[in-house]
C-alpha cells in the first residue's frame, strides 16, 4: 500500500496534488460529522473518482474507558464498558464478566448462562437491525431505514422485560445475570422470532433482491481471504470472506456448546456477502432464542462471586455484533484491575477500511465502507 | 471440551528448541491460554517463526501494560491462527519488556500488518516508540493534545 495521505484540515476540500505518474489527485475529508452514522473522518484521495489513498481518522468520540475502568470497582466499571456499543451492549458486557470470571474462578449456574446467551443473541439481532438500517440510509432506501429499525422494537420489548432496560442493561454480572425470566416470556419469544422470520423474507424481497441494491454490491469492496486475515479482521467482516471463524463455535461459551446453529459464512469478499452475513445470522440468531426459551434449564441463575479481582491475567474474548471483543484483564488483588485492555470488534475490523475502499468509485464508498459495520464509538472506546 | 495442556506444551517446546536463548519465560494459563517472554531484540524473529512455522496468521490486538513500580513497559501481541480451525481457541500473547525511561522496540507491522493501528495507540498512550512502524502518529487523541501520554500509571484524572 502506498503511504496514507497526509491529514488536512477539518474543511472538505482540500488541495490537489500532482502524483508520481503525472496524474492530479484530490484529498477529500469525509467526516466527522456523520455521513451517515457515527462520528469520524475518512481522508480519501482521489483520482478523478477512483479512490488512490484512505487513512481514517478516528478518536472524535474517543472517551478513554480504559483509564475510566482502572480507577473504577469492577462492579462499577459494568456500565461504562457497555457505552461504546450501546446497540451491542450485553455482548460487550459479556466480555467483561467473562475475563472477571475467569481470574476469579467462578463458575456461572447453567441456567445464568442461558440468560446470558437469550440476551446475547437478541442484542446480536437489534445491532445488526441498526446496522441494516443505516445501510438503507447510506443507500438511500428509505424502506430499509424505517423498516429494521421499528422491528428492532420487537426484540427491544423483549429485552426491558427481561432486563428492565431497553437498550443498556447491565444485566450480566459476576456470577450470573440479575434477574431470572418473567412469567410468559418464552411464548412471546416464539412468536415475536417467527414474525420477524417473516419480516426478513420482505427484507429480502425488497431490498437483498433488489437490482438497486445488488447492481451496488456485488463486486464492490473486495477483501480477499489472505488479506482479511493478515489485517486481523473478526466477526462478519471476516465470515463475508469465506473464513467460518466463530468464537460461539471455536471457543464455545455461555450455553453455545448445548444449542445447535450454523456459521454463515460467503466466498466471496464483497459488500454482497458482508450483508448477507449479517442477515443470516440474524435468522441463526431466531433459531438460538427458541433453542434457549424451550431447552432452559431450572435453577439458580447467579452464583456469589467477589468483588475483588484477584492475582492474575486473563484474555476473556465473545463474539459480539461487530466480531471478537475481548478483554486483557490483569488483577492484583484489588476491587480494581491494574490493567483492563478493551478491544472490540469495530476496532479490529478498522484495518480493513482502507483496503475495502482503494481502487473503488467514490460514489461506491458508502456501500463499502457501512457493509463492514464500523460503528466509530465501538472502536474509540 | 478437553483440557489437557498438549497442545500449548508443544508450541512452548517449539519454541524452545529454535530459540534457545531467546525465549525468557513461558506460561500457560490455560487450556487456548499462552504467554511467551522474548527478548525485545528478538521478537521479530520470533515473530516470523510463529507466524510462517506455527500459522499463527491472526493478529488479534496488541496491549502496553505500564509496570511503573518495577520502571518498564509490557507490550504483549495477542495473536492467533485462523487457516488452523483446530486452533482457533488458541490466544498466544508474545511479550517483551522495555525500560520505562528508554521506551524504544521494533515494530512487528512488517510480520502482521493488522498491528499497525494497535501500536499507533500504545505510541500515543505510553509514549512508547516503535521503529519501522509506517506512520507513527496519534490515532484517538486529538492532534493538539500535548499533555504527556495519558495511559502511564503516574498520570492521575480525578476519580469518584
Amino acid at each position: 500500500m502506498s503511504a496514507p495521505p497526509k491529514p488536512v484540515p477539518l474543511t472538505t476540500v482540500e488541495s490537489t496534488e500532482t502524483s508520481d505518474s503525472g496524474a492530479q489527485t484530490l484529498t477529500l475529508s469525509v467526516g466527522p460529522q456523520h455521513s451517515g452514522s457515527g462520528h469520524m473522518r475518512l481522508i480519501v484521495e482521489v483520482d478523478g473518482d477512483i479512490i488512490v489513498n484512505v487513512a481514517p481518522d478516528p478518536g472524535y468520540v474517543h472517551r478513554g474507558i480504559e483509564k475510566i475502568i482502572e480507577l473504577r470497582n469492577i462492579i462499577k466499571s459494568i456500565p461504562v464498558i457497555e457505552r461504546p456499543s450501546i446497540i451491542d451492549s450485553s455482548n460487550l458486557n459479556h466480555a467483561w464478566v467473562r475475563s472477571i470470571e475467569e481470574i476469579q474462578g467462578v463458575e456461572v449456574p447453567r441456567r445464568g448462562q442461558y440468560l446470558r446467551t437469550l440476551l446475547n443473541e437478541m442484542n446480536r439481532i437489534m445491532s445488526h437491525l441498526y446496522w441494516l438500517s443505516i445501510y438503507g440510509v447510506f443507500l438511500g432506501h428509505t424502506t430499509m431505514f424505517m423498516w429494521p429499525l421499528g422491528d428492532r422494537e420487537l426484540f427491544i420489548d423483549m429485552a426491558e422485560k427481561l432486563t428492565g432496560a431497553r437498550i443498556t442493561y447491565s444485566y450480566l454480572v459476576p456470577g450470573g445475570v440479575r434477574r431470572d425470566l418473567p412469567p410468559g416470556f418464552a411464548e412471546e419469544a416464539v412468536k415475536r422470532t417467527e414474525y420477524f422470520e417473516k419480516r426478513l423474507k420482505e427484507y429480502d424481497r425488497i431490498f437483498f433482491n433488489n437490482p438497486l441494491f445488488t447492481s451496488r454490491a456485488k463486486g464492490i469492496g473486495v477483501l480477499s481471504k489472505e488479506k482479511a486475515i493478515e489485517l486481523g479482521c473478526t466477526g462478519p467482516t471476516l465470515r463475508g470472506s469465506g473464513v467460518d471463524a466463530d468464537l460461539r463455535k471455536d471457543e464455545p461459551y455461555a450455553a453455545y456448546p448445548e444449542l445447535d446453529f450454523e456459521v454463515s459464512t460467503r466466498p466471496d469478499g464483497d459488500s454482497f456477502s458482508r450483508a448477507m452475513v449479517h442477515m443470516d445470522e440474524m435468522r441463526e440468531s431466531c433459531k438460538i432464542i427458541r433453542q434457549i426459551v424451550k431447552k432452559i434449564p431450572a435453577g439458580p441463575i447467579r452464583r456469589k462471586a467477589p468483588i475483588v479481582l484477584p492475582r492474575g491475567v486473563a484474555y476473556g474474548r465473545v463474539e459480539s455484533a461487530r466480531g471478537e471483543c475481548s478483554f486483557y484483564l490483569i488483577g492484583e488483588g484489588g476491587d480494581k484491575p491494574y490493567r483492563a485492555r478493551y478491544i472490540t470488534g469495530s476496532y479490529r475490523n478498522m484495518a480493513a477500511i482502507p483496503a475495502v475502499l482503494l481502487g473503488n468509485r467514490l460514489a461506491d464508498m458508502p456501500t463499502a465502507w457501512w457493509s463492514i459495520d464500523y460503528w466509530p464509538v465501538e472502536a474509540d472506546r | 471440551m478437553s483440557l489437557s495442556h498438549e497442545r500449548e506444551d508443544d508450541l512452548v517446546q517449539k519454541l524452545r528448541e529454535n530459540f534457545p536463548a531467546d525465549i525468557k519465560e513461558t506460561n500457560i494459563i490455560r487450556r487456548g491460554r499462552l504467554e511467551v517472554r522474548v527478548a525485545p531484540e528478538k521478537i521479530k524473529e520470533v515473530a516470523v517463526f510463529l507466524r510462517d512455522k506455527l500459522s499463527f496468521d491472526h493478529p488479534n490486538g496488541v496491549s502496553a501494560v505500564d509496570y511503573n513500580r518495577e520502571n518498564r513497559f509490557e507490550i504483549v501481541y495477542h495473536i492467533s491462527s485462523m487457516r488452523i480451525k483446530e486452533m482457533r481457541d488458541l490466544v498466544l500473547d508474545l511479550k517483551e519488556s522495555v525500560p520505562r525511561n528508554a521506551p524504544k522496540v521494533g515494530s512487528l507491522v512488517s510480520v502482521w500488518s493488522g498491528v499497525e493501528n494497535y501500536e499507533r495507540e500504545s505510541f500515543e498512550m505510553f509514549g512508547i516508540q516503535f521503529d519501522g512502524h509506517p506512520r507513527l502518529e496519534k490515532l484517538f487523541l486529538t492532534d493538539n493534545w500535548d499533555g504527556p501520554p495519558p495511559l502511564r500509571k503516574d498520570i492521575r484524572f480525578p476519580t469518584d
